[in-house]
């Protein structure tokens, strides 16, 4: 230990650092954390809208610190947008915890054959389709112990594709849930479909010291001020903090990790809270920055021994990164076309429905050639934040609303009716068009280059996505919903993202071995989404902590064998 | 007096919001020229009555700005209307925030006050503030369909919707007139002075540690 400031440096601390970070801290290991934003706590966590989503103070100020977009424009050239003229927005939590603070925490786990999309489902032309290095058997107990660990709620209903579990139930009972649930599950029902409850991690019950959920209907985007979420500050940080093993440094930018010229990584640099240079030696060094920033920071800690980026002599970093495929869908249920007594228990200040469509998991359809891979649809009720709802209100028919009409329409939209909406979750297929490199012009306020995101998405995403959403719309009419829609398109959710540094058998192309240690340094590992070769249906969340959990027993293992 | 026309260049960003690239730095030049030169550019007749400048707009901006934002969100008998929301102590709060604002969006609101102006120059030769209650209407009305007024309407309306619906820490949502007539449950907790916007977005700009 003498030699080195710690046993293992973390890099960022959202949902794939916070598994290394308590594992290796209770081991007994000296862990640093070097986390770029501040360390907001519970208490200074609210439902203020202007704080969570006007003004965005969780995430960098986009004039100091952005990205460069480059999208396919309707007229089909690549053109690049800088994200701090607006539009796209590629942060999603810059403080202790990460995302993982403001996330929704829909938790479904990926299905057996995810692991295998190519061996399952064969190539599709433009894809860049591989199988995982591991099987879903490999980290189905890292499931479990994330449903354990961290928490989680829900109840197993079975269904076609319901994945093999080793505990019969979630160690959590669901969350209360409004009366639409159950329209739900009849909506589907008249289609012969099993509507089935949908985990989340949220804690339905108290644990340890954190409190239960008190359904506050500002859950995604919002901090939580009962600890409840399963973020990783609230389930696993501060549980670390209680070895006094665990050192979090805040207001922490990592810039350069720089190497031995032996394939070891010597020092992680970065800029601390008064923006002056400091260093961290360790044995080993997890990055952990949320796959965008992740690669980024791997391609700037370039040197003679790495003058691509570290662990790029492949070129493989950055590439294939990867988004949730699919879109979403809503309709309105007007509350006169409701009983008093149905419209007494819908109208309340209660959003959770939680409840998902997954037996279409799979497609068998001609249009698809036979079986095909497809995804999960959840239901939801539209988040009680207002500002989302009085934009809804401000147009009618196309024409900007003012003066009577504009109350009018906005009396009509919260007092008369909620709007249900659904979410579909297909794969978000790789490919070359969409991946991240440094921009060569732009650079961000401590001069060091922005990342620069290619978004280029595959036409399956959108032929799989309408073909769940018709299904969404489907449930969403047999429910009585009105003036039902659906939005599938190429735009990427930018809180869902994965990929980048994917793990792999051969180091030609991929950045990771299946331990998630980089092919090409010995005391590099990556644990937040980027080692995903491919996503699954499903959000990424459950799965990066259950695969960090994996990758802190390897490191466990590996520390205990070289001490 | 006809105060001069300026070229009425939109932020892009009030064009459309999916639109690429904006030349930002241009428009602001534009408005910081715009803003100048209004300063100078007013003239009123004594019996109008202006409401009190402040240190951001002179009498006559914030008297136009008033009496567009009444407009827009009127006493018409269903619910608070733009002095019940206290929109105007809101628009301050705005137009006072440059933590992580942009200040060509503040530049915005106030150039669009001078074309306001002009506007009422043009069609009816005379300054906003000596305009009848009707030919104020009728103007305003007609700014919603003007090309450089359609997305300046646009915005001051997501302002006095924020007044409306956002916590009244901030200035608008005066009593939670706006909540209480939309029926609105707010989330808890709501925020405090100590974890307010501004506060948070000091930490996370490592202005305060
Ligand atoms: C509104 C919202 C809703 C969501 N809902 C869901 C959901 O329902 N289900 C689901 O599965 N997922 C959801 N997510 C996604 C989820 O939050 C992420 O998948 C998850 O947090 C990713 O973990 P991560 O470790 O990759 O990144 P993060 O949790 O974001 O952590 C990365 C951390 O690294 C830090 N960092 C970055 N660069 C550096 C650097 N150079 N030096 C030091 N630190 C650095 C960042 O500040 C950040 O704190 C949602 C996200 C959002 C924003
Ligand atoms: S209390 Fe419940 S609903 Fe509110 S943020 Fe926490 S987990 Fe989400």
């Amino acid at each position: 230990m003498a030699d080195f400031d710690c046993d293992i440096c973390i890099v960022g601390s959202g949902a794939g650092a916070g598994p290394i970070i308590y594992e290796l801290s209770r081991a007994g290991y000296k862990v640093v954390v070097l986390e770029k934003g501040p360390w907001l706590k519970t208490a200074d966590f609210t439902k203020d809208e202007m704080t969570a989503t006007r003004r965005d103070a969780y995430t960098p100020n986009l004039e100091e610190e952005r990205h460069i977009v480059v999208k396919k424009s309707s007229s089909g050239n690549w053109t690049e947008k800088n994200t701090a003229d607006g539009g796209s927005d590629l942060w999603n939590g810059s403080c202790v915890g990460g995302s993982s603070n403001f996330m929704s925490a829909y938790f479904h786990r990926m299905k057996p054959n995810d692991f295998q999309l190519y061996s399952k489902y064969g190539p599709i032309d433009g894809a860049n389709i591989v199988d995982w290095p591991i099987k879903y058997d490999d980290l189905e107990p890292y499931y479990a112990k994330v449903e354990k660990v961290i928490g989680v709620s829900g109840k197993v209903v079975d269904h076609k594709h319901q994945e093999p579990r080793s505990t019969p139930d979630y160690p959590h009972p669901p969350l209360t849930t409004n009366i639409v649930a159950d329209w739900f599950v009849e909506g589907g029902k008249k289609e012969g479909w099993n509507i089935v409850p949908a985990a989340r991690g949220i804690i339905s019950e108290p644990k340890d010291d954190r409190r239960a959920c008190y359904h506050s209907n500002y859950c995604g985007s919002y901090g939580c001020s009962s600890d409840a979420k399963a973020s990783s500050r609230a389930a696993l940080i501060n549980k670390a903090l209680k070895t006094g093993n665990c050192d979090i440094r805040p207001l922490s930018k990592v810039y350069h990790i720089a190497t031995n010229g032996q394939n070891e990584i010597v020092k992680a640099h970065y800029y601390d809270a008064d923006d002056n240079k400091q260093s961290v030696t360790a044995k080993i060094f997890v990055v952990a920055c949320q796959a965008v920033e992740t690669s980024r920071l791997l391609l700037m800690s370039k040197n003679e021994e790495f003058p691509n980026g570290l662990a790029n002599n492949s070129g493989q970093v950055g590439k294939n990164l990867l988004f949730a495929g699919g879109g979403a869908g809503s309709g309105y249920i007007r509350f006169d076309s409701l009983s008093e007594e149905d419209r007494n228990k819908f109208d309340v200040p209660l959003t959770f429905v939680n409840q998902a469509l997954i037996d279409f998991y799979e497609i068998d359809d001609p249009e698809f050639g036979g079986k095909a891979k497809g995804g999960t649809i959840d239901f939801l009720i539209e988040h009680s934040n207002p500002m989302p709802k009085v934009f809804r209100s401000k147009y009618k028919n196309g024409t900007l609303l003012y003066g009577s009409d504009l109350k009018e329409n906005l009396q009509d939209y919260f007092t008369k009716q909620k709007r249900v909406r659904y979410e579909v979750f297909c794969d978000w297929l790789p490919n070359d068009d969409c991946h991240v490199s440094l921009d060569e012009n732009v650079t961000d306020k401590w001069g060091d280059p922005v990342g620069k995101v290619k978004l280029g998405y595959h036409e399956q995403n959108l032929k799989v996505g309408n073909f769940l959403a018709d299904k969404g719309m489907t449930v969403l009419k047999n429910i009585g919903a009105i003036k039902v829609t659906k939005s599938i398109t190429g735009n990427p959710p930018t809180n869902l993202m994965a990929g980048g540094c994917r793990f792999g058998d051969d180091p030609k192309n991929s950045v990771l071995n299946a331990n998630c240690q980089a092919h090409e340094v010995n005391n590099l590992y990556v644990t937040d989404g980027s080692f995903m070769p491919t996503g699954g249906s499903v959000p990424y969340t459950f799965t990066i902590y259950a695969n960090a959990f994996r990758v802190a027993d390897h490191l466990i293992e590996r520390l205990g064998k070289e001490a | 007096m006809k105060s001069k026309t300026v070229k009425k260049s939109i932020p892009n960003r009030y064009l459309d919001l999916e639109q690429w690239q904006t030349d930002r730095r241009k428009f602001l030049r534009g408005a910081l020229l715009a803003g100048a030169m209004t300063q100078i550019g007013f003239f009123t007749s004594c019996s109008t009555k202006l409401k009190e400048g402040n240190d951001l707009l002179t009498a006559e901006q914030a008297t136009i700005l008033n009496d567009v934002l009444n407009i827009f969100f009127p006493n018409d008998g269903n619910g608070p209307d733009a002095e019940d929301i206290n929109a105007f102590g809101y628009v301050m709060w705005v137009l006072h925030d440059t933590l992580n604002r942009k200040i060509e969006d503040n530049a915005y609101i106030l150039v669009g006050l001078n074309w306001a102006d002009e506007t009422a120059q043009e069609i009816y030769f005379s300054p906003f503030v000596e305009l009848s209650q009707e030919q104020k209407e009728a103007l305003v009305g007609k700014f919603t369909e003007l090309d450089w007024g359609k997305n300046w309407s646009s915005m001051i309306i997501t302002l006095i919707l924020e007044a409306l619906v956002l916590d009244p820490i901030y200035g608008g949502n005066k009593n939670e007139a706006g909540w209480n007539w939309l029926n609105h449950t707010p989330g808890f907790p709501r925020p405090t002075e100590e974890n307010r916007y501004e506060r948070i977005m000091e930490k996370q700009m490592k202005l305060v540690k």
